[in-house]
């Protein structure tokens, strides 16, 4: 038929123009690459992904031997606390209620304590875990079943103490916007294996949105293609998937025959290589109308498994981004990130108090992220998907004391010195716990963890090498970790 | 002497058979260096105290390296053709060694003398010769000699000239940014077959005057410099700046020349007799992001904010990446670190912080008529603000006036903890530790009253006023890290007399203070009901004093002790207290207090302002954030950050450009008004490349230096360096910065003028266009996309500035982090629904998604070109999104109307979207359409389900449902399918 013709045609120039090494056209991989290419001097020692002419997300292999294919990455806005989670610290429940001594409080910058705030022992009883003993507190009965798959780490450390600023340092590795997020490196630099989905997918529980929005799923200075898509289960899985009101799909394909014959005759014209890229575009954006769609109708899942997640389909939920999160991960797309909201345990309302909000929220999260990775593994899908789960920063394990008095709920401040990340699947060592932090849990007493060393750590079990995975802009290679030194922690790499 | 290894010469000779004649040092030498050599002896490491950045390191009598005129004598020479591993440079596990090649360039550089030549780019440019490109018709303009010169040094011919419609089209969406009409097309036609050339003239001085001029190139300048509706971090919230916007729009329409529009944005407020728009083109600098969340440090924000203002006024203008110089000196740049902090310290004493209020804000009026009467009277009101307040001023300054008081005693009101000491001859009060919310802190003293038998000078008999000084806790420290300053809320006095039961109130009428123009009224402190008034806002560096004027001398009786409560209730960001931190009292008995309040001249003044300001506040006005100067008692200093750690000070520096570029002006104090004429002076090597460079890039779709932001020696070379130079010259002193001479003659050009067509042959060799042998083609920017297809619908508005709107956004995009902040679609048919984009609200966290799926920056920072990307998302926008089916529709019944039969109306839409008419193949394609569509929509062909539409429109009723009319016939629905694919044509997305 004439369609496919036209589309062999595209094809066909498309592979003429990759062997005959013609990336510099003026789009994407043209201006994209001829802008890294005039920097290559600079840049000597980095690795350049060199995507397909026609598609800048081709699938790439990295180039470091690696188990972790793709990542999942829960964040809980808000940085849940870790002395209420995982940090088991008894030492801290023999100073409840005491003054805090001084030497905790010199020189350090606080959001919002203000004199001597009392200290705060641990709101909920801890108990080990599985073979290996991993303590978890009575609020995730679900997720402490899986503690042998997960590995901590104890002792991460940011250094920036307010929401956004910190929000950015955890998916940019910088505390202002305009800089890449993981997401968008890691699919620059692997691309993705599901040409009709995007490579990098953004899910939202609902509620409260981050407050730097799209700056957390930004490309930055690496070409827009890279950035995150955001989907949503409610409405349009993605901005303008579906078709007007009164188009249906054969209509929309005679549409595009007629455009795509309409642009070879532009091709012809003018002998511009971007037509023939654009036509191919629009040839996805076809497919991704109905491959979007079904990817993301959780509903055709089994009962027994929308049971396992909490899930209910149609709602905006935490439980029905992990079971996407599954889908998604399980048709290939590269990077899935979720976020959850309302962790901010200030004790300022009721709804994010340690003694109240706080244990709803971990009720919305311990059943689906425990499904999602017993999901993982019975589709042996965890062996190669890094599954992370973090806040921002940590929580001070002093009460908090807004405007020097006590609070009606109990709350704790932003504490940057520590705070609990997890682990599993994707190569990392199942079943540890790196890193210790003080008897209080306060700060890092052993093996600090800099968010760029855990950005260094994720990359290497990606396959790359975090100095090397670079771009040059503005004078300067600028990497995800940043110019200060960042080491991978080889400690928790299977 | 050094022989240098045989093994090492022979190739070097053998390699200089293919040498130039004449050794250039920046296209020959300093590449090597760059490549090799100036990772670790560059401007960042300097191994062995040895940079190839810096001539004096290199060159004789401060460098060691190199002998001019003898390379044997020279011991580069000697390392880098050595052939011991421990010696050769570079070392072997840092890099291959030079190539022949390399080393015979170099050895015959030395050879020549070693000439240094500073990187082009920070050498002033030099008038070049035009070509002579022999006897041919082709060149119009002197610039086409320079690229017709290189075309015939590579042996390529230019591509012939485009179509006149083709070139019609072109010049419209690049010089207004939407599409020429119809009509239009067949007017022009008709007068080029008339006039010729003249009717191209024409047609380029009609879009120059057009009021849409400023609308198109308002948006890459906006890039530029991070023009966004929104503050950035934090919250994310409003910020009411878009009088900066129009300031852009209305400058580049009335064809302000550069160097004005350069001065008034960098320094408009210091110009003499400033009017409010002289203000509002420093709101450039305003546009930094903020922080707003609770708990944040403002000083960090506000320091981080300074130095995104440095960086962007380096990018912008010059053209360098200046960043990077904030940590260390450049690697490869001739700029070190403390010449950073020195051209920060331009823009560190601006009085704004990181503040909600945005303060300072200059209020401009709504109506653009009312600017001249509202300037003149914000001149009078400043100077006699400033006029009354140096009379107050200089008696509260005056030391002699006053008395200081001791046996200070101190309380608070709350948990805020205090103690006094002696300092000198006053007693002072501290806090300690960290303070409460809400305290107030009550001073009492004793009078030095004069006893009858043992009077002293110092003591008084009556009070007149009493003197606040409130101190910033740690003074040295504070003035390079400022603390957390106060605010105080209400302010009494009274005196405690021996014997009377009752403190005796004493009746201030007035506060006097220290700085001319606080953003809080000081006589606010006397008001209870008020929460402000005398402050340091947000932080102190100085000690900051008031004089509380009594309304009256009062007699004081011996023993009598003075009671003074200074009242606190600001906080900021839910957690920081605004509290006086340290301070002391003294007293005055001086009676020149008292004459201040009954002073005939003062009180004609005071009226008089009070006059002028009720006069000012009837015109309705916008606040907009802009740049002030704090007075020069309170500047803060600049210090050096090391490693560019704002809270690692280093040494403090003054006011500077970089020593490698020219100096600035010596007639002119060293502030941003000095900085800004440098910038624009004969000398400064960069301003006027940097701008034609961009104006060229945004006609050619690439810069004559690719690298449009980075013109320092790690940027692309230029494609035509003396084309470059001719054409900055030319923009500086021909065309006395006009941009629209400038873009006249570009879009006049020969060069321009090439037919697009790629030609295979050449595709091979110059895939990007750089020897300029066709005419530009490119992908059109998101906000020419964006109004092309509205006014090709006959949708646009063409209605100029104002406030930003807020036109159709997918349902559930606009979930912004305060639910208060709303985006109100205007209905159908409503004039704001349909602006052109640059109107649009730009909100940092939540960008318009038709802009960003076209690649327009989200506005962070500084964005120095767009790179043109070509996706999925980018079809289903202009296929799907609601704004896009509604210009189908429209289009659809435009074409309806154009015509009686369906050939007629599909060709009269071609014409509309591609300005040309459509060949018959072409018509037939839409016409196979049209009937097709016909054909599905008789019942029994109905088409199959569509899941993604039913979904779409259940979820969403608002977004889908009135975004179609009702029942449409076969004929409409078939037409509305071929408008949808006329939006959608490459021709249409294409310049």
């Amino acid at each position: 038929m004439k369609r496919r013709t036209l589309l062999d045609e595209a094809r066909r120039m498309q592979l003429q123009r990759t062997t005959r090494r013609h990336f510099l056209q003026g789009c994407t991989t043209g201006l994209g690459a001829l802008w890294m290419a005039t920097h290559q001097a600079q840049a000597s020692h980095s690795v350049t992904p060199h995507h397909a002419a026609d598609n800048p997300l081709s699938p790439l292999a990295p180039p470091l031997p690696a188990k972790a294919k793709r990542v999942i990455y829960l964040h809980m806005i808000g940085a849940p606390s870790q002395l209420e989670l995982f940090d088991y610290k008894p030492d801290l429940q023999r100073l409840d209620g005491k003054d805090c001594p001084q030497e905790f409080l010199e020189g350090k910058r606080f959001a919002f304590i203000q004199g001597v705030p009392k200290m705060l022992g641990p709101q909920y009883p801890f108990q080990q875990y599985g073979d290996s003993g991993a303590w978890v507190s009575d609020r995730l009965p679900h997720f402490s079943e899986v503690v042998d798959d997960v590995c901590f780490l104890k002792t991460v450390q940011t250094d920036q103490f307010n929401h956004g600023p910190a929000q950015l340092m955890v998916h940019t590795g910088q505390a202002r916007m305009g800089y890449p997020s993981i997401g968008s490196w890691v699919t620059w630099g692997l691309g993705t294996e599901n040409s009709d989905l995007p490579g990098f997918m953004v899910l939202l529980s609902g509620g409260r949105q981050p407050r730097v929005g799209k700056a957390l799923w930004s490309a930055g200075m690496l070409p827009s293609v890279y950035q995150g898509v955001q989907c949503r289960t409610a409405g349009d899985p993605i901005l303008n998937i579906g078709n007007p009101e009164g188009v249906t799909r054969g209509q929309r394909r005679s549409m595009l025959d007629v455009l795509n014959r309409l642009n070879q005759q532009s091709h012809e014209d003018f002998g511009d290589p971007e037509t023939m890229t654009r036509i191919a575009q629009y040839e996805m954006a076809f497919r991704m109308q109905t491959a979007v769609p079904e990817a993301m109708d959780i509903s055709k899942e089994p009962a027994h498994i929308h049971e396992m997640y909490g899930a209910q389909p149609g709602k905006e939920s935490f439980a029905n981004n992990c079971l996407l999160a599954r889908r998604l991960a399980q048709q290939g797309v590269r990077y899935i990130q979720l976020f959850d909201w309302g962790w901010d345990s200030h004790g300022a309302a009721k709804n994010e108090a340690l003694n109240e909000g706080f244990k709803s929220k971990c009720e919305q999260i311990d059943k689906p992220m425990t499904a999602l990775l017993k999901d993982l593994k019975q589709n042996g899908l965890l062996d190669d998907t890094l599954v992370v789960w973090s806040g921002e920063f940590g929580r001070t394990p002093m009460r908090e004391n807004r405007g020097g008095t006590e609070m009606r709920f109990v709350g704790r401040d932003h504490n940057p010195g520590a705070f609990t990340l997890w682990m599993a699947g994707g190569g990392v060592k199942a079943g540890t716990s790196f890193g210790e932090t003080d008897p209080i849990g306060y700060e890092a007493a052993e093996n600090p963890v800099h968010l760029r060393d855990f950005h260094a750590t994720v990359l290497r079990l990606l396959g790359f090498d975090h100095n090397r995975l670079s771009v040059p802009f503005q004078g300067l290679n600028q990497k995800l970790t940043g110019v200060l030194p960042a080491k991978v922690i080889e400690e928790v790499i299977a | 002497m050094l022989a240098r290894p045989a093994t090492a010469a022979e190739p070097a000779v053998q390699a200089g058979a293919d040498l130039p004649g004449q050794i250039r040092f920046n296209e020959h030498i300093r590449p090597i260096f760059t490549a090799h050599c100036t990772a670790c002896h560059g401007g960042v490491k300097q191994a062995g105290d040895l940079s190839f950045v810096y001539r004096d390191k290199v060159l004789p009598p401060d460098g060691w390296v190199v002998e001019p005129g003898a390379p044997d004598e020279s011991v580069l020479i000697e390392r880098i053709t050595s052939d011991d591993p421990d010696t050769i440079m570079p070392p072997p596990d840092h890099g291959a060694p030079l190539s022949d090649h390399d080393i015979a360039l170099m050895t015959k550089w030395i050879e020549q003398g070693a000439r240094w030549v500073e990187h082009w780019a920070y050498e002033a440019p030099v008038a070049p010769q035009v070509p002579d490109v022999g006897a041919t018709q082709w060149p119009r303009q002197p610039l086409d000699r320079f690229v017709l010169k290189r075309l015939q040094e590579e042996g390529i011919r230019p591509a012939p000239d485009a179509p006149p419609q083709r070139w019609l089209r072109r010049v419209h969406l690049d010089l207004v940014g939407l599409p020429p009409a119809p009509a239009q097309v067949e007017a022009f036609l008709a007068d080029v077959q008339q006039r010729g050339e003249a009717a191209y003239v024409a047609a380029v001085e009609d879009l120059l005057d057009s009021p849409h001029f400023g609308e198109r190139w308002a948006s890459p300048w906006l890039d530029q410099i991070r023009y966004a509706d929104s503050k950035g971090l934090g919250a994310d919230g409003r910020r009411n700046i878009w009088k900066y916007r129009d300031w852009v729009i209305s400058a580049l329409n009335r064809d302000m020349p550069y160097d004005q529009f350069t001065i008034k944005q960098i320094a408009g407020d210091l110009l003499p007799n400033a009017s409010i728009e002289d203000h509002v083109a420093t709101a450039v600098h305003r546009l930094s992001q903020s922080n707003e969340e609770g708990g944040t440090d403002d000083e960090e924000f506000r320091v981080a904010a300074v130095l995104d203002r440095v960086s962007t006024t380096w990018q912008a203008w010059q053209g360098v990446t200046f960043g990077c110089v904030q940590c260390h000196s450049h690697p490869y740049g001739p700029f070190e670190h403390d010449e950073f902090y020195r051209f920060a310290a331009f823009f560190n004493n601006t009085a704004d912080s990181d503040l909600n209020e945005e303060y300072p804000v200059v209020q401009v009026p709504l109506d653009r008529k009312d600017d001249e009467q509202a300037s003149q009277l914000d001149r009078e009101i400043g100077e006699l603000k400033h006029g009354i307040w140096q009379q107050e001023y200089a008696l509260l300054s005056d030391a002699q006036a006053w008395t200081p008081l001791t046996d200070l005693e101190a309380t608070s009101s709350n948990a805020t903890q205090l103690r006094v000491e002696r300092d000198g001859a006053h007693e002072e009060f501290f806090t300690e530790g960290t303070v409460s919310r809400n305290t107030d802190i009550t001073l009492r003293a004793p009078l030095p009253v004069a006893a009858a038998t043992d009077s002293t000078s110092d003591d008084l008999q009556r009070l007149t006023a009493i003197r606040v000084t409130i101190e910033p806790h740690d003074g040295e420290q504070a003035m390079a890290d400022s603390e957390w300053g106060f605010s105080l809320s209400h302010v009494t006095a009274s005196l405690l007399v021996p014997g009377q039961d009752e403190p005796q109130a004493l009746d201030i009428a007035r506060l006097v203070i220290d700085e001319p123009e606080p953003f809080f009224d000081p006589q606010e402190s006397l008001n209870p009901k008020s929460n402000r008034g005398f402050a340091a806002y947000s932080r102190i560096h100085y000690p900051r004093q008031a004089a509380l004027i009594l309304k009256q001398p009062v007699e004081v009786a011996e023993g009598t002790r003075l009671r003074v409560v200074l009242k606190h209730r600001v906080y900021l960001l839910a957690a920081f207290s605004l509290i006086s931190r340290r301070g002391h009292l003294a007293v005055s008995d001086d009676p020149r207090f008292t004459e201040l309040l009954s002073d005939e001249s003062l009180r004609q003044q005071r009226e008089r302002l009070a006059q002028r300001q009720t006069e000012r506040s009837a015109i309705p006005s916008t606040a907009v954030p802009v740049l002030r100067e704090r007075p020069d008692h309170l500047a803060r200093p600049m210090h050096v950050f090391e490693r560019g750690l704002f809270l690692t000070k280093g040494p403090e520096v003054t006011p500077g450009v970089p020593a490698s570029l020219p100096p600035l002006p010596d007639d002119l104090p060293a502030n941003r008004l000095a900085l800004a004429h440098w910038m624009v002076s004969p000398q400064n090597p960069l301003t006027a490349r940097v701008a034609v460079n961009r104006f060229w890039a945004q006609l050619f779709g690439i810069g004559i230096v690719a690298t449009q932001e980075d013109f320092g020696s790690s940027g692309e070379p230029p494609s035509h360096p003396e084309l470059l130079d001719y054409l900055a010259l030319r923009f500086q002193n021909h065309f006395g910065w006009s941009v629209k001479r400038l873009l006249r003659e570009l879009v006049l050009s020969s060069t321009y003028r090439q037919s697009s067509k790629v030609r295979p042959e050449l595709q091979e060799r110059d895939a990007q266009n750089r020897m300029l042998a066709r005419g530009p083609r490119h992908r059109l920017p998101a906000e020419v996309i964006r109004d092309q297809a509205l006014a090709v619908a006959g949708l646009l508005s063409r209605k100029p500035y104002g406030p930003p709107v807020h036109p159709p956004i997918p349902s559930g995009v606009w979930r912004p982090f305060v639910a208060s902040d709303k985006w109100n679609t205007p209905e159908r048919g409503e004039e704001n629904r349909y602006r052109r984009s640059i109107y649009t609200y730009t909100k940092r966290s939540i960008p318009y998604p038709m802009f960003a799926a076209f690649d327009a920056p989200s506005r962070e920072f500084f964005a120095p070109r767009r790179l043109r990307s070509n996706t999925p998302l980018q079809a289903l926008m202009t296929l799907n999104d609601a704004t896009f089916v509604e210009c189908a529709v429209n289009l659809a019944r435009r074409m309806h109307q154009s015509g009686d039969t369906l050939e007629a109306q599909l060709t009269y839409g071609f014409q509309l979207v591609t300005s040309r008419s459509p060949r018959d193949t072409e018509l037939a394609l839409l016409l196979e359409l049209c009937a097709d569509t016909a054909a599905a929509a008789e019942p029994d062909t109905a088409a199959e389900p569509d899941t993604a539409a039913e979904r779409d429109t259940a979820a969403e009723p608002d977004a889908a449902a009135d975004d179609e009319p009702p029942a449409m016939t076969a004929e409409e629905q078939g037409l509305v399918r071929a408008a949808g694919v006329l939006l959608n044509l490459d021709e249409f997305l294409t310049k």
